[in-house]
């Protein structure tokens, strides 16, 4: 029987919530074909997320535990999801694309000769080859992809899918991998975090993004209290991050995170095809700008022509209300 | 130190195109330097005129590529490698790895440097597929790019932080478009560009595996991406308009 096995990714100290939506679909196309559903951890803690994960429906779960594993390091990563696939010989390895993620698939496809597609929006498995949908040039077009290979890989854009729980009893295996320094190779020096504990943008349920008509202070505090109200992470245009107006980390857009909440408020935001290719599959889309001809507006659910200033007090105002 | 930059030319996609019967029709003259990897070949330029060295630039492509090659030799290169293709080759990422990795692996270099991804695909795998094949080291996702006592040091921008690696040479980097503002060449770089050498080789002439080279991921149609439902626009008082909305999202939406 074939396995389907999702790569379960943790990021400070936590399950990356679109990891469980990988393996949500996988669990369904695993029933739906007859496969098996499996998943791998690969943290310095790795085994104490197994409780959480069984809830998803994998029926074995690995995992890879070491000091190693503390940081994102490609070099370590990939010696740990190659030793795992020797053990498992899977006919798919699903992941969440995320930045870590992205560092490792290239190599690891190289290294197990396999097959691989990045950055689908979705995805199914026939048992020989994988048929995904992936967004192209700048998301202006689907391009429908096949691909073949043992194993195959595919990396999955957040939000592609909705949890789905499903809880089982799974057997956990753990291997293990050492890393040495040849393994390494590069040295990872620091971590430079300015994001602190604001919500992570591939996570959030909404999200406030600012851009080039977010100025000043008194404009950012707008932006600020909006997202508290909503308890929305706060992400920005290029400009803004270029600029240093607010942390690269939250640049939204090609270049930087692809996001998909439930709710995008563009706030002073043009919408030019690079940062709507970031933000373009979020559920709803609400564009505040004074320009009416701004191309934002051509994906914005709900458009607010106006000064930001004008608009935004009123519009904190009333979702407070609403909220209490 | 001796940097290679791996660049592609790809579509504009800011050029118009139609989808029919799933076929992608774009015009082909619309063609452009990767921005990516224009960030790449100005980061080069960057380093080496701080502390000395060579860029050099290689690309695979069609015959008309050699004009994404001026284009870089005119921001300040030195030299071009163009592998040339027909054309009409279905190459995946894999395929250009293979075929970049087989043609590097005797070449001379610091740093292998790419874009991290094409701006027609996003695909992103190319790099790090060479840099396993050439057994390198490597970072992805470059947002900085530093030289300090032989090491490249890459600032690269990850899921929780910035993370600050350290890469002996040789070695591998992909670059993000955050790192610089790629030059506009000026005459004079573009007059100097035309005396720069490029060395051609064909693919069909480089002993390569063609069952190797064959593409494992294909593009079996195009589809328009679905069509958002039309939204509403408001315009006037602001406070009317924002209250308006507000309740909307509320109550139409159910997103609050």
């Amino acid at each position: 029987m074939s396995t389907l096995l999702t790569y379960v990714a943790i990021s400070d100290g936590k399950i990356k919530r679109s990891s469980l939506e990988v393996l949500s679909h996988c669990k369904s196309i695993a029933d739906a074909g007859g496969f098996s559903c499996e998943a791998v951890i690969i943290d310095e803690n790795a085994s104490s997320f197994t409780d959480d994960v069984q809830k998803y429906g994998a029926s074995k779960i690995y995992t890879v535990s070491g000091d190693a594993f503390s940081q994102h390091q490609n070099g370590s990563l990939l010696k740990a999801l190659t030793k795992v696939n020797e053990s498992v010989s899977p006919a798919l390895i699903a992941f969440a694309s995320t930045e870590s993620t992205k560092d490792v698939l290239g190599a690891l496809a190289a290294q197990l000769k396999a097959g691989v597609v990045a950055d689908v929006s979705s995805f199914n498995f026939d048992g020989s080859k994988v048929s995904a949908q992936r967004p192209m040039m700048a998301a202006k077009i689907m391009g429908n992809v096949d691909v073949t290979g043992n194993p195959i890989l595919v990396s999955v854009r957040s939000g592609s899918y909705d949890l789905n729980e499903n809880p089982s009893t799974a057997e956990v295996v753990s291997l293990d991998v050492s890393v040495d320094s040849d393994d390494l190779r590069a040295t990872l020096r620091e971590i430079i975090s300015a994001t602190g504990d604001t919500i992570d943008l591939n996570e959030a349920d909404a999200i406030v993004a600012a851009g080039r008509g977010v100025k000043d202070e008194e404009a950012k505090n707008l932006i600020s209290e909006l997202a508290s109200v909503l308890n929305a992470g706060i992400g920005a245009s290029r400009a803004l991050t270029e600029s240093g107006v607010y942390d690269p980390s939250l640049q939204i857009g090609q270049t930087g995170k692809v996001v998909s909440p439930q709710l995008y408020i563009a706030v002073g935001i043009s919408g030019a095809i690079q940062h709507v290719a970031g933000m373009a599959n979020s559920k709803v889309i609400v564009a505040i700008n004074k320009d009416a001809d701004a191309p934002i507006f051509e994906v914005a659910d709900y458009g607010i022509v106006g000064d930001l200033y004008k608009v935004l007090p009123p519009f904190i105002e009333e979702i407070k209300k609403i909220k209490n | 130190m001796k940097f290679i930059v791996s660049i592609k030319m790809v579509p504009d996609v800011y050029a118009p195109f139609q989808i029919k019967d799933g076929e992608l029709l774009m015009d082909g003259d619309r063609m452009v330097l990767n921005a990516y990897d224009a960030s790449a070949v100005e980061e080069a330029l960057v380093l080496t005129e701080k502390y000395g060295g060579d860029v050099e630039v290689v690309c695979i492509g069609a015959a008309k590529a050699s004009e994404t090659i001026r284009k870089a030799l005119a921001m300040g290169a030195a030299k071009g490698y163009h592998i040339q293709t027909n054309g009409d080759e279905a190459y995946d990422s894999s395929s250009y790895a293979q075929i970049l990795a087989d043609f590097l692996k005797d070449k001379e270099y610091d740093v292998l440097s790419f874009g991290k991804q094409s701006q027609d695909t996003d695909s992103g795998l190319t790099g790090g597929m060479v840099a396993q094949l050439l057994n390198l080291p490597y970072a992805t996702n470059a947002v900085g790019l530093e030289i300090e006592d032989g090491n490249l040091i890459v600032k690269r921008q990850g899921d929780s932080g910035q993370e600050m690696i350290a890469l002996p040479t040789p070695c591998l980097v992909t670059c993000s478009n955050d790192m610089n503002e790629p030059r506009i060449p000026n005459l004079k770089g573009i007059m100097a560009s035309k005396r720069k050498p490029v060395e051609s080789v064909a693919v069909s002439d480089m002993n390569l595996d063609g069952a190797a080279l064959e593409a494992v991921s294909k593009v079996t149609s195009y589809s328009p991406v679905p069509a958002r439902a039309a939204g509403q626009k408001f315009e006037g008082e602001p406070e009317e308009i924002a209250t308006k909305v507000a309740q909307l999202l509320d109550t139409e939406a159910n997103v609050l």
